[in-house]
């Protein structure tokens, strides 16, 4: 088991996906951190030496990420809400945001729409 | 409502006794009624009764699911299993016949052009040390003979020669000679058993062969790499393929390695004694992969030592010559899977292992000379452009066109050829310089003594002559040996025997 920013990795995992299990880490962030510390994209938890785990663990604590980044989108619906703006009434609704039709096919916004946005 | 009988009075109402009782069969049953003229059996079936479970008060319908049983399921393969399975190389059939009289490849078999056309058995001895620089794949024929054997073409022949003339037992004066060789053909023409042949022949010879198996390994990003520090521009390292590749090179020529002693001063490389043999110096390598590519370094300069360093002149002895055999070329000539810092995608020439091998091509790389034999593949081959130009002047400096001439085949224009690969293809000034081997199909005589090998293997049920073979090799797109291999190895049944159809009278 390896240790990447508080988490516990199994070594036979992939790096790249382990790393996509953060919030706010998809595939072009994951690529990119790999590339920055020379780790081949095939690369188990398992190979990697300690001074990378420090690296990454460095790098990740200093983006933006799972509840920092969770606050903040939450932050933004609210404040939309606050001024009173149609996206945030949309948003506060459980409706599409974006001019999607509402006759037919609006599951996802009423599953996800609401005061607490969920992430 | 409260019954008019009572209870206890119904229970001890008595049966009447069957006499009274209307029997079944007296009284017949109306099986229809008088009105109906349809019979009963006609009738449409009973409806079962609804299952559907009447719902208690207020309760809402619910859609009931049988639970999901849970089904014992096989344990999915182990680890690496899998792979195994898939890169298995099976070298013997014990169902097929065994050849009588089949020859060995041997030095002297190996340049006799009187056994031209048939095929030769690959030696026992060899076999397992194939096995280890991976000559074998796994989708070729080898699991339907009893033995793996090849044939012995005219291109197979003439590089027994070349072999010859290297080692040399023949002319002195090709001692050696570096010979630098591209070599290109159709698909199934043969050119990875080419390289297996090479091998063997460089097995037999006591020559040192060194293979990169399937270029591909290198570039597709499944190797760990790390950048060079002060290498402008940036280049990377390997560590574990070039760790993997002294590990093969060690369990290949084992014998020739241990022979050798270190002749020359490495430094940096602990636990290296001036007594040390090369298998030594090379088992450094893949213990320890940080050091490997300095390791590889200094047994590559060991290799190609012509004289011993001042002061290690008691146990020098004369290298042989090397072979070094690469398959799929292509994938070294474009960018590679790896990705630089800055996100940009790293050149197969920027991996300094990768560069190694092609910079042999260049000048007198092998100072005790050798082969250098490095094939292009037409089944897994990215499509790179400046190595198709590349490869078309060869080609045409070889058909002696000059390179200043106007037919001289150049990169179209705006196709933005990458230039470092055109550069490895540029006239050589040494006077060994590379050659392009295009290998076509088999003569018709050729692929008869291919194919009577598979009838010898009770494979093939038919009489091999002249004009059979004739068929096959047209229908092999000229003596194409994968073509041939796949028409001697159908399984044929008895043809159904045309009865005759009598002639339609009318129209």
């Amino acid at each position: 088991m390896v240790f990447i920013l508080g988490v516990n990795f199994p070594e036979r995992n992939l790096l790249k996906k382990s790393l996509e299990s953060f919030f706010g880490v998809g595939g072009n962030t994951s690529s990119r951190l790999l590339a920055r510390f020379n780790i081949h994209p095939t690369c188990r938890v398992g190979e990697l030496a300690n001074k990378q785990v420090l690296d990454l663990t460095a790098v990740l604590s200093d983006m933006k990420i799972e509840n920092d980044l969770r606050r903040e989108v939450l932050n933004d619906i609210k404040r939309l809400k606050e001024t009173g703006t149609y996206r945030g009434r949309r948003h506060a609704l459980g409706l599409p945001v974006r001019g999607q039709r509402t006759r037919t096919q609006i599951k996802t916004p009423v599953r996800l729409n609401r005061m607490e946005r969920r992430l | 409502m409260a019954s008019a009988w009572c209870w206890s009075c119904l229970s001890r109402l008595r049966p009447t006794t069957r006499a009274f009782a209307p029997t079944p069969a007296a009284t017949p049953r109306i099986t229809s009624a008088p009105f109906h003229s349809t019979a009963v059996q006609y009738a449409n079936p009973v409806k079962k009764k609804s299952t559907l479970v009447a719902n208690k008060y207020r309760q809402g319908q619910i859609l009931k699911r049988k639970k999901k049983t849970k089904t014992e399921r096989a344990r999915p393969p182990a680890v690496g299993e899998r792979k195994a399975l898939r890169k298995r190389i099976v070298l013997s059939n014990p169902n097929a016949l065994e050849i009588e009289g089949m020859k060995d490849l041997s030095p002297e078999t190996m340049v006799d052009a009187r056994l031209r056309g048939t095929v030769v058995g690959l030696p026992v001895a060899t076999l397992d040390r194939l096995r280890a620089v991976q000559a074998f794949k796994p989708k070729q024929g080898w699991p339907i003979f009893r033995r793996p054997g090849t044939v012995l073409r005219r291109d197979t022949l003439e590089m027994g020669r070349l072999f010859e003339k290297i080692s040399g037992d023949g002319d002195a004066l090709e001692k050696g000679k570096v010979v630098k060789k591209i070599i290109t053909g159709s698909k199934g023409s043969g050119k990875t058993v080419h390289l297996l042949q090479a091998m063997t022949m460089g097995f037999l010879k006591n020559w040192i062969v060194i293979t990169v198996p399937d270029a591909r390994d290198l570039v597709c990003g499944d190797t760990a790499y790390s950048p060079i520090e002060g290498s402008k521009p940036t280049q990377y390292d390997q560590p574990n393929a070039v760790s993997a590749l002294l590990t093969r090179t060690v369990e290949a020529n084992r014998e020739v390695l241990s022979s050798l002693k270190v002749s020359q001063k490495h430094a940096g490389l602990p636990g290296l004694k001036p007594t040390s043999t090369l298998e030594d110096l090379a088992k450094l390598g893949f213990q320890d992969a940080a050091l490997s590519w300095k390791v590889f370094q200094a047994l590559w300069a060991e290799f190609n030592a012509t004289a011993a360093a001042p002061g290690m002149e008691k146990n020098f002895e004369a290298r042989p010559p090397m072979l070094v055999a690469v398959d799929g070329l292509a994938h070294w000539m474009t960018e590679s899977a790896y990705k630089a810092s800055d996100f940009t995608p790293v050149h197969a020439h920027d991996l300094i292992f990768v560069q190694h091998f092609l910079s042999l091509l260049k000048g007198q790389s092998l100072k005790n000379g050798g082969m250098l034999l490095y094939a292009t593949s037409t089944s897994n081959n990215p499509s790179s452009y400046s190595l198709e130009v590349g490869l078309n002047q060869l080609a045409a400096r070889q058909a002696g066109i000059a390179p200043d001439s106007e037919e001289y085949p150049q990169p179209e224009n705006y196709s933005k050829p990458d230039s470092r690969v055109l550069d490895i293809f540029k006239p050589d000034t040494a006077k060994d310089g590379l050659e392009l081997q295009t290998l076509g199909g088999l003569t018709r005589d050729e692929a008869r003594g291919f194919l009577e090998y598979f009838a010898q293997s009770g494979l093939l049920r038919e009489s091999v002559n002249e004009e059979w073979v004739g068929e096959k090799w047209t229908l092999s797109g000229g003596g194409i040996i994968g073509e041939l291999e796949k028409l001697g190895r159908h399984v044929r049944t008895a043809a159904p025997q045309p009865v005759a159809q009598p002639v339609a009278a009318a129209n």
